[in-house]
């Protein structure tokens, strides 16, 4: 019993890990983004830094509540269904 | 003189991470299962290749009954698997039903003149010197003895590896990019004002070393 305790323990801890590290990755992504559609965005020439730092603000919230930030979950999810997807294989079939 | 330690060092880690992943991955057997048996074993030195009893059991004992399956290959070579639990623990099969696969191996036990033909799925490697098994997985009735199977199972997980690794990679990029980069750029213009003492530090050091290397040159009759 010790053991199936250590692996989710572990597990979680691992898991945890990689969930914040591709998030943070993720969020760099966007804002680049952001940033490179701002800046080549000719219509935009010259605007104010205030405007811009609005505009990647915005943007970054948008991100915060969309589909692509609750996708990182899957992070959780996939090695869990592959674990249960393996005990059966090995043990039921 | 560092390029071949460099060499020699990714050389040994590829090495290393090749064994790990050949000992780890599962492979098939086509065979025909000549015995079944348990045997009382005390695992010692060679305990890293053996696994855990069998899960919900005592986890401290060190000599304990192990399953075993004898089998021989169409071509008259022999092989011996260990069937044991490979529980909760590494390399992560999840596996509890060895005694299960005991009793499905038993029942295809054949003969020579009445040949029924498994595969066995297994890790690990036979290394008969430090008495070391291949753990049976499962063990599953085929055609003949010529059928090949697809390792599915293999694809799957070196493509998710080398997709990790690709992930890992652009990762550190973006972090690079985005986060010392401009740190490091930024320091570089501060750097600019004692530029003249690092330019005579690193001047010396190069001396040093530079030496060094040039009499290390003339051991290999090649002019630097």
């Amino acid at each position: 019993m010790i053991a199936i305790i250590r692996l989710l323990v572990f597990g979680f801890i691992a898991l945890s890990v990689v969930y914040i590290l591709v998030s943070i990755y993720s969020r760099s992504v966007r804002r680049e983004k952001l940033e490179k559609a701002w800046d080549t965005d000719p219509a935009r020439e010259g605007a104010a830094t205030a405007d811009r730092d609005a505009y990647i603000k915005a943007g970054m919230t948008a991100y915060e509540k969309g589909l692509r930030k609750r996708l990182i979950w899957l992070v959780y999810v996939i090695p869990m269904a592959v674990v249960m997807t393996t005990v059966y294989l090995v043990n039921y079939q | 003189m560092w390029r071949y330690i460099k060499w020699g060092f990714r050389i040994t880690l590829l090495l290393i991470v090749a064994g790990f992943l050949h000992y780890t991955l599962p492979q098939h057997d086509i065979v025909r299962i000549t015995n079944t048996y348990n045997r009382l074993t005390t695992v010692g030195e060679n305990w890293i290749f053996y696994s855990a009893p069998d899960t919900g059991t005592a986890e401290s004992t060190t000599t304990r009954d192990i399953r075993f399956i004898e089998a021989v290959f169409p071509d008259e070579t022999v092989s011996v698997y260990r069937n044991e639990d490979t529980g909760w623990i590494w390399p992560p099969y999840f596996k509890y039903d060895s005694s299960n696969l005991q009793a499905e191996a038993t029942n295809s036990k054949s003969t020579k003149e009445a040949p029924e033909w498994v595969s066995v799925t297994h890790y690990g490697w036979r290394f008969p010197l430090f008495s070391i098994y291949p753990n049976a997985v499962a063990v599953k009735s085929v055609a003949g003895p010529d059928v090949s199977i697809v390792p599915w199972v293999n694809i799957v997980v070196l493509t998710l590896l080398a997709l990790g690794l690709f992930m890992l990679r652009r990762m550190w990029m973006q972090f690079r990019e985005r986060a010392i980069d401009p740190v490091v750029a930024s320091a570089g213009e501060a750097w600019d004002d004692v530029d003249a003492t690092a330019d005579a530090a690193r001047d010396r050091a190069k001396g040093v070393f530079g030496r060094f290397m040039a009499w290390f040159g003339t051991w290999r009759g090649k002019g630097r």
